[in-house]
């Protein structure tokens, strides 16, 4: 059974704004990373289904392409929260304001 | 002998300007004074050496080609003429006598390197305006003895009042130099050369308006170096420098070298009647009014100085009454008897414990030698025109030549000169009954006057005394022997009956006296002097300074103000201040933006996204709609 392209998209459009929640709304760090998390998910998502109403390959060869690099982000980010709670004991994002102009 | 050995003349002086101030400080102080009285007494020895060598047209040397630019060719040639031999006698002779005198002067002073170095270069400088062949030596000569007038005027320099004193004489002369350069510039545009000879045999050719403004401007740039009215104000303030600097700069050569300048130009400048009786007109009005100043001066260099402006402005009447030889004449018994005045004022202040008010002196005839009173006589006498003195005769001289001119307004010159004599007598005989008449008034002890100060004064006494002889008239069986040496070059030939010269003799005569019993009357016994308005007036110079001050420098101090404060500081600095402000505070209201804060960034990509979105969704819906 073929679910149909509409209701794929409306799927991940609805998981990309449940992720844009997430990062507008949490004050954690690692709040913040999941919710990045589920957008590129539903970014991935819209590919294989395009890929599959296409019938083209390319959308899969980047949804490979995708995992891979949220592999590797994921890495460095939680190696950037393990750090930044070594400085400060903390992981609210607001408190890291050493930017400010 | 080479002629271009003639070099050695200037250049003597210069290296040992040179060794004593590289090496001054680390050689021992009898090897610097001794090389810097060999340095100017070796220029006297060649100029003796060399003398014949100025008859005829005299010789040229040229030593190198100093510009060469297309049809420009300039060297660095001397020409030692009949003009210039006398005169580079006198500098390096009276120099000679005022370096050993400065040895004894000044064998206190530790700064003993930078004198002597200052005082040979400036003898080097004098040198090169006497023997310069062309206009560009001669002003490199002009500048050099104004440059070492102003490190020597303030020599002291730790006493402000020095040091504004070389800073005043620095700046009036160069005002006088601003047109003296104007002058030669416009020669060379019309001339095409600045060789002196060339210059003086091209005069005929040029247009008269022209040469009377170039000599109007040479005029000008004389009047700045010889302290004439109008630039007359810095020489009173030049007393500020050591007695051996007044004697040898401001009294015996520099002040001279306009006159010099004028009778070097002569050919030039007497085609114009307009500039020869501007130069008449100015040598009166300075000689009666620094005569005027002298009679109520309390100290005895300011006294010398103003007579000294006087015996100038003689000096410019005689060149305005065409009477070159004249000039030259009081020129030199000038250098003598007025060097000889300088340095036994420097032995007076020295008997007076370093005290400048003749009003506190009087009675020094006990105080020290007795000589001292004899040679310091020998030049008040000289500078008073007593008769057979050689100031006598050459101010007879300009005298004669001026009643004897042929314009009518002469007249008027001839009889300033007359009552400047007057005053003169009036004045120099003030100066010898206060300083040496009656009893001390003041309260210094008497230094001890070392022998090298003693001796130089007693050829330059005998040179004063004895100078008539140089240029003795006709009529009292003298031969003219510098008018004759002149030649061609002495100007116009003064021919008068021998009436009216023994008219004129005696009329010098009883003016001499004249002025000298008025002396004696008023100030043979000692009364203190009363203040008055016009001694007031005539103490400060008829208050030039002040005059000049409210012409010149306020208007220009405020000028400067205006600049500085109202257009640099509020207009220039206010608009880029304001524009640097206004920077500032948009860039701090940008700034209060970038707060670092991780969710306030995130929202605004949330928030940009959307925006984009609707913008693309707008497009999508207007676009469908085609």
């Amino acid at each position: 059974m073929m679910i149909p392209f509409g209701h794929a998209l409306a799927f991940a459009a609805a998981l990309f704004v449940l992720g844009l929640t997430c990062v507008l709304l949490r004050r954690q760090v690692i709040m913040i990373l999941v919710g990045v998390e589920i957008m590129l998910n539903a970014a991935s998502l819209v590919f294989v289904a395009s890929s599959a109403y296409w019938q083209q390959v390319d959308g899969q060869i980047f949804a490979i392409m995708l995992m891979a690099i949220t592999a590797a982000e994921v890495a460095v980010a939680l190696a950037m929260v393990v750090y930044l709670w070594r400085r400060k004991r903390t992981l609210v994002a607001d408190v890291f304001n050493g930017m400010r102009g | 002998m080479n002629e271009s050995l003639l070099f050695l003349i200037p250049l003597l002086p210069l290296c040992c300007a040179v060794i004593i101030m590289v090496f001054g400080m680390r050689l021992p102080r009898l090897f610097a004074e001794v090389l810097a009285v060999t340095g100017v007494a070796g220029a006297f020895v060649l100029t003796v050496l060399f003398w014949g060598y100025s008859e005829g047209e005299g010789t040229r040397a040229v030593l190198f080609t100093w510009l060469n630019s297309g049809s420009v060719d300039i060297s660095f040639a001397l020409h030692f003429d009949r003009l210039a031999a006398p005169m580079t006698l006198m500098v390096t002779g009276v120099a000679t006598l005022i370096h050993l005198y400065a040895v004894g002067y000044m064998h206190e002073e530790k700064d003993y390197a930078r004198f002597f170095s200052l005082m040979n270069l400036f003898v080097f400088a004098m040198l090169a305006i006497v023997l310069a062949d062309n206009l560009l030596v001669l002003f490199l000569g002009w500048e050099g003895v104004g440059l070492c007038s102003y490190g020597l005027i303030g020599f002291w320099y730790q006493k402000l009042e020095n040091a504004k004193a070389g800073t005043k004489a620095f700046l009036v002369t160069r005002v006088g130099d601003v047109f003296l350069a104007i002058a030669l510039l416009w020669l060379f545009a019309i001339t095409g050369t600045l060789s002196i000879s060339e210059i003086n045999a091209q005069a005929t050719s040029l247009s008269p308006g022209v040469v009377t403004v170039v000599s109007l401007l040479l005029l000008l740039g004389a009047c700045g170096k010889s302290a004439q009215l109008p630039l007359m104000t810095w020489l009173a303030d030049a007393m500020a420098g050591p007695t051996p600097v007044s004697a040898l700069i401001h009294a015996a050569t520099m002040v001279t070298a306009g006159v010099y300048l004028l009778c070097r130009l002569f050919p030039l400048v007497s085609l114009s009647v307009v500039a020869m009786t501007a130069i008449t007109a100015i040598g009166a009005l300075t000689a009666i009014y620094a005569a005027t100043c002298a009679l109520a001066q309390r100290e005895i260099k300011r006294v010398l100085a103003y007579s000294t402006m006087s015996q100038v402005g003689y000096m410019f009447m005689a060149v305005g009454a065409g009477s070159v030889a004249g000039a030259m004449f009081h020129l030199l018994t000038h250098a003598f008897f007025k060097a000889l005045l300088f340095m036994a004022a420097g032995c007076v202040i020295h008997l007076a414990g370093e005290e400048n008010d003749i009003f506190k002196m009087g009675g020094l005839t006990r105080r020290g030698p007795v000589e001292l009173f004899w040679v310091f006589l020998a030049g008040a006498v000289c500078l008073a025109g007593l008769p057979l003195t050689g100031g006598f005769f050459s101010k007879d001289g300009i005298l004669l030549a001026l009643f004897t001119h042929p314009d009518p307004v002469y007249r008027v010159f001839w009889l300033v000169g007359v009552v400047t004599a007057l005053l003169t007598a009036f004045y120099t005989f003030r100066l010898v009954y206060l300083v040496f008449a009656g009893e001390y008034r003041g309260v210094g002890h008497p230094h001890v006057l070392p022998l090298l100060m003693r001796w130089p004064l007693w050829p330059l006494a005998f040179l004063g005394l004895l100078g008539g002889l140089l240029n003795l008239p006709a009529f009292v069986g003298g031969s003219e022997t510098l008018h004759n040496w002149y030649d061609n070059l002495a100007g116009r030939t003064v021919t008068a009956s021998h009436e009216v010269e023994w008219m004129l003799i005696v009329l010098a005569v009883a003016i001499t006296a004249i002025g000298w019993f008025a002396a004696h009357w008023r100030y043979r016994i000692y009364r203190a002097p009363q203040e008055n308005a016009i001694s007031r007036f005539l103490l400060n110079g008829w208050y030039a300074d002040a005059l000049v001050d409210r012409l010149f420098v306020r208007p220009f101090a405020a000028m400067g103000r205006f600049c500085s404060s109202g257009c640099d500081r509020t207009l220039f600095d206010g608009t880029l201040n304001g524009l640097a402000k206004m920077a500032t505070g948009w860039s701090a209201l940008i700034a209060q933006m970038t707060t670092g804060r991780l969710t306030t960034y995130l929202s605004a990509f949330a928030w940009g996204f959307l925006i984009l979105l609707g913008w693309f969704l707008l497009k999508l819906v207007s676009g469908g709609g085609h």
